[in-house]
């Protein structure tokens, strides 16, 4: 059995990590982990521009976004996938690569996700903020920009690496329309070997448990890091305010 | 030094028959004031009796259903573009009853912040401005602080630097040391206490009876939503004419 699993990796680890590459398309480890981390990157300013939107007092901008964000949420994701893969193309005529599809359906998905979490932490701040950097002559984006997205975003944080870790989930979903990743190679593995089911897909498993794992731990580990700095450096005796007057007052 | 008798050059603020309701309830019944330029306004009355509303129309962070405030010549609420609003709001310092200072900033680049992205101060010269005001405030040690490691006084001695960087003639204060441990409030109260000295309009809401006999010019007695008595502070402290007042300054020597 262990014996099995370890032929199986010796076998096929550069299929497993990088697909068919560079005689057919990228795959494998390699696709799942760049897929995860563009959809994140380009969720992320996403969820900014829904949140902002959902926010904003002019119903033209608030009500087509937050209908976006509960149809997005309420329906499952498989479904979405669907929906991108079939009509797409019938409406665009476009012939449109499984990756691509992929990626538009998980920026969607996760942007209107972490949208109600950017939502919740600009709610969360409260009034005063936007009020003082008002009554300074801010503008309303300035006061976004530089007062209250670097509060809300930075308490953001651990949803991020969480949604990171969700992100590299769904990305197994991208089989469905033949997305070359991870669970496609290994999927293609198992047709060869066609015996052997149980041991491939227990590597299968234990990849992505490993890596989602860490990057969970690495969440927790901020949360902790971000809320021992939320109740006051004061409280920190790693970072006497003496210090950091002093750092300040060089670089000045 | 009577409503009648300014001209509209010593007109800092002139609050014109401003009405303003949350829905059906009137907070704001028909305001009528101004202050001179230099001069020091306390405003007190009752809790709920719309003295943060009146103080916050001033600068438009709320609106009114009628009426007109003008500042500097202009009206505030008059339809105007929002970078005409954002200028005359940064001419008119604002200080909160809970600070709102921005905690993600250190006390210098809450105090540098806005010079330098509202009106295009550059940061060496906004930072060298800040470190003066925070001196002024008597924080110069605290520069490199974030707000959650300084005290109530700390932090609203703070507030009153950041506002005073955008250099605004006028100064509003809401209840500045009403959210303050009582040892705190006097090292606030000298900072105030200090700019009147040097001639700053202020208009200030607070019941700090010796903040208000020491350096006000005029008390202004607001209740239900309308001033009902406006006096020197000796006057309205000895001799409150309009009973509500006598009440109020009753309730609140005990
Ligand atoms: N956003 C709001 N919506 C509805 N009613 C409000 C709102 N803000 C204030 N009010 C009401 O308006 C009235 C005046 O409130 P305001 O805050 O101006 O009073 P205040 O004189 O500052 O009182 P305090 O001394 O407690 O600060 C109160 O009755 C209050 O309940
Ligand atoms: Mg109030």
């Amino acid at each position: 059995m262990i014996g099995d699993i370890i032929t199986i990796i010796n076998d096929y680890w550069l299929l497993l990590l990088i697909g068919q590459y560079p005689n057919g398309p990228l795959g494998g480890l390699a696709n799942t982990l760049i897929l995860s981390a563009l959809s994140i990157a380009l969720a992320f300013p996403v969820s900014i521009l829904f949140a902002l939107a959902r926010l904003s007092k002019w119903p033209l901008l608030r009500w087509p976004v937050t209908v976006l964000v509960y149809v997005t949420r309420g329906v499952p994701l498989l479904m979405l996938i669907l929906w991108s893969y079939f009509l797409v193309p019938l409406l665009t005529g476009a012939d449109v690569p499984s990756f691509v599809t992929m990626l538009t359906t998980l920026v969607i998905y996760q942007g209107a996700f972490l949208s109600e979490v950017v939502r919740a932490g600009i709610v969360a701040l409260g009034e005063g903020q936007m009020d003082a950097a008002r009554a300074l002559g801010h503008s309303y984006l300035s006061a976004m920009r530089f007062i209250i997205l670097p509060q809300a975003l930075y308490n953001m944080i651990p949803s991020m690496i969480s949604t990171f870790v969700a992100t590299i989930k769904d990305t197994t979903l991208g089989y469905v329309i033949n997305v070359p990743d991870l669970t496609f190679a290994a999927s293609q593995v198992n047709n060869q070997l066609l015996t052997q089911p149980f041991q491939v897909f227990l590597i299968l498993a234990v990849v992505y448990y490993a890596i989602c794992w860490s990057l969970t731990y690495l969440a927790n580990a901020v949360e902790r890091r971000i809320s021992r700095r939320r109740a006051g450096p004061a409280n920190d005796p790693a970072s006497p305010s003496l210090a950091q007057a002093k750092i300040v007052s060089e670089q000045l | 030094m009577t409503t009648s008798a300014s001209s509209p050059q010593q007109q800092a603020i002139r609050i014109s028959n401003v009405c303003k309701s949350y829905g059906n309830y009137p907070v704001l019944k028909g305001i009528e004031a101004e202050v001179i330029r230099g001069e020091v306004v306390v405003i007190c009355g009752p809790s709920g009796s719309g003295k943060s509303t009146l103080i916050r129309t001033v600068n438009r962070l709320e609106e009114i259903n009628s009426g007109a405030i003008t500042f500097d010549g202009q009206n505030i609420h008059a339809p105007m573009r929002t970078k005409e609003l954002n200028l005359l709001r940064s001419r008119i310092g604002f200080v909160f009853q809970n600070f709102n200072l921005f905690p993600h900033l250190s006390v210098v680049e809450n105090v540098s912040i806005s010079p330098i992205r509202v009106k295009g101060v550059a940061p060496g010269v906004a930072r060298d401005k800040a470190l003066k005001l925070l001196d002024r405030v008597g924080l110069a040690d605290k520069a490199g602080a974030y707000p959650g490691q300084l005290s109530g006084g700390q932090q609203q001695r703070v507030a009153i630097a950041r506002a005073l960087a955008m250099e605004p003639p006028v100064m509003l204060f809401d209840e500045p040391t009403s959210a303050l441990d009582p040892e705190m409030v006097g090292e606030v109260l000298a900072v105030m206490k200090g700019l009147a000295a040097e001639g700053m309009t202020m208009l200030c809401v607070t019941h700090e009876m010796g903040f208000a006999r020491e350096v006000a010019d005029r008390v202004w007695f607001i209740d239900a939503g309308e001033i009902l008595e406006t006096a020197p502070p000796e006057e309205f402290f000895k001799h409150p004419r309009h009973p509500r007042a006598q009440r109020f300054l009753a309730d609140l020597r005990h």
